[in-house]
């Protein structure tokens, strides 16, 4: 028994270290590349370590107030989008939860298949729409863009997370003579702190990442998030290799420090509101 | 503002649902007035209001597009009927989007369920200690923590013929020379799918590393106590206990994946020859490159059917659970 | 809501009425809570007009450098005060065509001669003819102008020319004299490079279907340097005429004698020049405007600048590919007059002169010459190659020209990995072509 139980543990372990190597090796190149002279990207054969390693390309980044503004555009935004989802979600999901009106079940399905939506879609019409309410080229217009796709799938957890909280729980705050709306952010929302937060990690990554509809809705730099600061690397005639991955490495540490404070509470989350029902 | 004026107006053929969704008299006998009251109106209306707003008017002006001739390009469009229609359902191309979309899709989903559920897994064993099983969720969390146009470039790097992964391949004696992989006909959509499967696993490894620690302990335990061995024990409990998350998440992952465009277009634009034309870059070429917008329309709203067979199902799955 | 998009146009139209109403009410809201922006230039107090100016020259220049410009315009032009919108090539177009549909475009825009022809039909684009005459302006400093059914719509601000760009110590090393100067030299030449070994190629051909620009730059770039075009002189596709066929013979020759470097079907303008830069390749037809980039990331690289090679008989003018950066007015501009201000300050003398020395590129002014001194030697060999033959680029004002690109790309890519004759592709491009043009 023992000695099965050591050749499991080594096996596990075989295993993920292989899997570690398929996820993180493009990691670990990134960075590489991220110190290299661009002249050494395309060298024969490549090389992890350069020998001319330098941390230029961060600190151009970092001292340049234009890429600074990517940065600041992109907190902007992913905060706005995570609070306003947050928000939407848990007024959305009590409503689903906890009453039953016409066209419920409708309604919820619609939300559910907005996710079917595929972007490409609307793309044409959706420009003219935000330039025609004034959004284009706004933190506005980003935010509710970023919404239209972090939404559902809030509400389909904010939901599913309030059915699994009895309602015996609001219902003592209406018989002290409080109304629903008390119920929910006195009783309902402190408990789901957990779930909530799984549900803001997600949209905060998917708002970071998000790439199609920033380049379309954005055309000034004061306006840009990052994902669209490292495509401007990318110029007509040339990559600006190293910036380039200086910037992906940059501006993926907001996600994984979040990810990093939350994983317990993340992963929890997740499991309550996905998995019981 | 009345959303519940709304709703009823734009979706008339609700009507006909609503009759069958009054249900769950239980609730109704407690909370007697809840039907009439517009408190949850008040609750979802920044939702629906949102998506009818941004979703709903885009969607709809794409159909009234698709059944014009030429629209934006002429100042005057006129009428077309199902012309746009007929050109993409016989455009060969198009036929060849539909092959390449489905072999994607399903095959990056399969792998998002298989490598997400082998790492959740392993991740998820009593055998290792809790730093170590956090650098490894560290680690497998990665390649979700990058923009899309990063991932299209790093790994457009890398399976460069001279790159990095034909350097190690060719060193090791695994090929014989150096592959294109992005550029040869014969391997580009499956080294997309690839990068598709590296970019998107982790998301699914955490939503089932979270099925898998919400599964009780206890019947493990009652298991080992019948004498089940771990096989069996995988089959019989960790499968069933997952089977909800594991559907709605593969559904989920379907319609996710067919709607990847950033990713092929920085990567391989559709070619070498087609081979990794999906729908969505063949719609975006229609608009953005021969400026046939309303056939590029048509062409979005059969997507949009198809994709709502997927969602139909997502639906289904999230009632059932 | 597939319930709405399911119905039958009779229906829909109900449906936008509401919608319509639902927009009005949500304009409002977004207005009240100061969300808005004005989304083309505006008025400001005092009488100041501000420009948008969307363009992707402004990333592909020194630091800061069209700015520099821009506020020298300010300071001529007290009144007038100019935004820059700028971002990459790709996206300035996506911006661009999504801005003509929605009747939004910038002020003023930087344009490609390839997209001129669907602007103007869309009605997207001002008459510059117009323009022109109200100003008074001399059209003939102007060295070339874009027209679509004889009026004006662009006007080439800088050229670019596409030489042959030779590695000259690959070329020794591979004991090639001289640049080579027909197309049997230049099969020569690729074959002894690519047999040095290594990882090394003769020649990049990038066909990415994305940007299918390769078409225009590195494979009618052949045609025309041996006087030929694809057009019939009415302007009709002309591609199953002899001068074509030999050049995309020709570069299947390259193909098969397995000179290109791998991986053309999907490398893109970038790679060829990362190649290039990384001594991959020893030749590449390019833009002039590389020199710079290609020296910063690799200061020991030894090459230089070169006609393309013409068909072994020829001995008449080369035509010489060209792209510009272009400037167009938008139709829905309320300052016209202020645009064309800009139009005219760019196309000065003394401006057009500084920023073409900037970018490495001709003055679209016939008065104004490049700074030599200030620039690169290579940059004057290549002015010389220019003066010698003439430009060429016939995809510019033709309608839908990235689309007629693709095609011919996607036909090429059929030929090159041997699913069809180059008769059948040239056949079949043009029919798809007649169709367009």
């Amino acid at each position: 028994m023992q000695r099965r139980r050591l050749s499991t543990k080594i096996g596990v372990i075989v295993g993920l270290c292989i899997g570690a190597v398929f996820a993180g090796f493009p990691v670990v190149w990134m960075l590489s590349t991220s110190l290299k002279p661009n002249s050494e990207v395309f060298q024969v054969p490549p090389r992890l370590i350069t020998e001319n390693l330098s941390f230029d390309a961060y600190w151009k980044i970092l001292t340049d107030p234009t890429q600074l503004r990517f940065f600041l555009n992109s907190y902007i935004v992913a905060l706005w989008v995570t609070a306003l989802t947050l928000l939407a979600g848990i007024l959305a999901g009590y409503g689903f939860s906890r009453y039953e009106f016409r066209l419920k079940r409708f309604i919820n399905v619609a939300i559910v298949s907005v996710q079917a939506v595929p972007p490409i879609t609307g793309v044409i019409p959706y420009f003219g729409l935000v330039v025609a309410l004034g959004l284009y080229n706004t933190y506005g217009g980003l935010v509710l863009t970023h919404m239209v796709f972090t939404l559902p799938y809030a509400i389909i957890m904010t939901t599913a997370y309030f059915n699994t909280l009895p309602r015996e729980l609001d219902e003592s705050v209406k018989v002290d003579g409080g109304s629903g709306w008390t119920a929910l952010w006195r009783i309902l929302v402190p408990i789901s702190v957990p779930g909530l937060i799984a549900v803001g990690v997600y949209t905060f990554m998917i708002s970071w990442n998000e790439y199609l509809f920033a380049l379309t809705l954005t055309r000034t730099d004061d306006m840009r998030t990052v994902p669209i600061g490292i495509q401007l690397l990318m110029g007509q005639h040339s990559y600006e290799w190293n910036q380039m991955m200086a910037m992906s490495i940059l501006g993926s540490i907001p996600v994984l420090i979040l990810f990093l404070l939350f994983q317990r509470r993340f992963i929890g989350g997740l499991t309550s509101g996905a998995v019981k029902n | 503002m009345e959303p519940a004026h709304i709703d009823r107006t734009v979706m008339p053929e609700a009507a006909t649902l609503e009759a069958e969704t009054s249900t769950s008299p239980a609730r109704d006998r407690r909370r007697p007035f809840a039907v009439r009251s517009l408190a949850p109106y008040g609750y979802i209306s920044p939702t629906m209001l949102l998506i009818f707003v941004l979703l709903v008017i885009p969607i709809a002006m794409v159909v009234s597009y698709s059944f014009q001739d030429n629209v934006i390009v002429e100042k005057n469009p006129v009428f077309a009927g199902l012309a746009n229609y007929t050109e993409v359902l016989t455009d060969p191309v198009f036929w060849t989007a539909i092959k390449n979309t489905f072999l994607f899709i399903t095959l990056s989903t399969i792998a998002h369920l298989v490598l997400g559920l082998a790492f959740a897994m392993m991740l998820n064993t009593g055998l290792l200690g809790g730093v170590t099983k956090a650098i490894f969720r560290i680690v497998y969390i990665l390649p979700w923590l990058f923009t899309i146009a990063v991932v299209a470039v790093i790994w457009r790097l890398m399976l460069d013929p001279f790159g990095v992964v034909n350097y190690i391949l060719t060193t090791l004696g695994v090929l014989q020379t150096e592959v294109n992989w992005l550029a040869s006909p014969s391997t580009a959509l499956w080294a997309l799918t690839f990068i598709n499967i590296w970019s998107g696993y982790p998301f699914f490894m955490i939503s089932l590393l979270a099925g898998l620690q919400g599964i009780s302990s206890d019947l493990y335990e009652a298991a080992a106590v019948d004498g089940a061995n771990s096989i069996k024990q995988f089959f019989n409990i960790t499968i069933p206990q997952l089977k909800p998350v594991l559907i709605s998440m593969a559904v989920l992952d379907l319609i996710w994946t067919s709607q990847q465009f950033a990713l092929i277009w920085l990567t391989t634009g559709g070619g070498p020859l087609n081979v990794t034309e999906m729908l969505s870059t063949y719609t975006y070429k229609q608009a953005f490159s021969s400026y046939e917008f309303a056939t590029a329309s048509a062409s979005a709203v059969i997507i949009l059917l198809l994709t709502m067979i997927l969602a139909f199902f997502y639906v289904r799955q999230l009632r059932e659970r | 809501m597939n319930g709405g998009s399911t119905r039958v146009p009779s229906r829909m139209k109900r449906l936008l009425g509401v919608v319509t109403a639902a927009l009005l009410a949500v304009g409002a809201v977004g207005c009240g809570t100061g969300t808005g922006e004005e989304s083309t230039g505006s008025q400001q107090e005092g009488g100041t007009v501000e420009l948008e100016f969307a363009q992707w020259w402004a990333p592909e220049l020194p630091d800061g450098s069209f700015q520099e410009l821009m506020t020298q315009f300010e300071s001529q032009n007290p009144n007038i005060k100019v935004k820059l919108l700028s971002g990459p090539y790709a996206s300035t177009k996506q911006q661009l065509v999504s801005g003509a549909a929605s009747k939004t475009l910038p002020d003023v825009v930087g344009l490609d001669g390839a997209w001129v022809n669907d602007f103007a039909k869309q009605g997207a684009l001002t008459d510059l003819s117009a323009l022109m005459a109200e100003a008074k302006y001399d059209e003939s400093q102007l060295a070339s102008q874009i027209k679509v059914d004889d009026k004006t719509y662009m006007i080439p601000v800088v050229n670019f020319v596409y030489p042959l760009f030779v590695n000259e110590d690959m070329l020794s090393k591979a004991n090639v004299k001289a640049a080579p100067t027909n197309r049997t030299e230049f099969l020569d030449a690729a074959k002894k490079i690519s047999a040095l070994g290594g990882n090394v190629k003769g020649w990049a051909l990038p066909l990415d279907t994305a940007v299918p620009n390769g078409i225009q730059n590195d494979v009618m770039s052949w045609l025309w340097a041996s006087g030929g075009t694809m057009l019939t002189p009415d302007g009709k596709p002309n591609l199953t005429s002899p001068p074509v066929k030999s050049t995309v013979e020709y570069v299947k020759s390259l193909n098969d004698a397995d000179v290109i470097a791998p991986g053309s079907l999907t490398m893109k303008e970038q790679d060829k020049v990362e190649k290039f830069t990384a001594e991959q390749i020893g030749m590449m037809i390019d833009s002039l405007a590389h020199i710079n980039l290609i020296k910063k990331n690799n200061p020991d690289l030894n090459f230089t600048v070169a006609p393309i090679p013409a068909e072994d008989s020829f001995t008449g003018k080369r035509g010489l590919p060209y792209a510009s950066w272009g400037i167009g007015i938008a139709d829905s501009t309320e300052h016209k007059a202020e645009a064309f201000k800009l139009v005219e300050f760019l196309m000065s003398q003394q401006a057009n002169s500084e920023l073409s020395t900037l970018a490495n590129g001709f003055p679209g002014n016939n008065t104004a010459e490049p700074d030599f001194s200030k620039s690169d030697p290579l940059f004057k060999t290549a002015f010389d190659i220019y003066k010698e033959g003439y430009p060429a680029n016939e995809f510019v004002g033709l309608p839908k020209s990235e689309e007629l690109m693709r095609t011919f790309d996607e036909q090429l890519q059929l030929v090159l990995t041997g699913k069809q004759s180059v008769d059948e592709a040239l056949n079949k491009t043009q029919e798809s072509w007649a169709s367009v043009i």
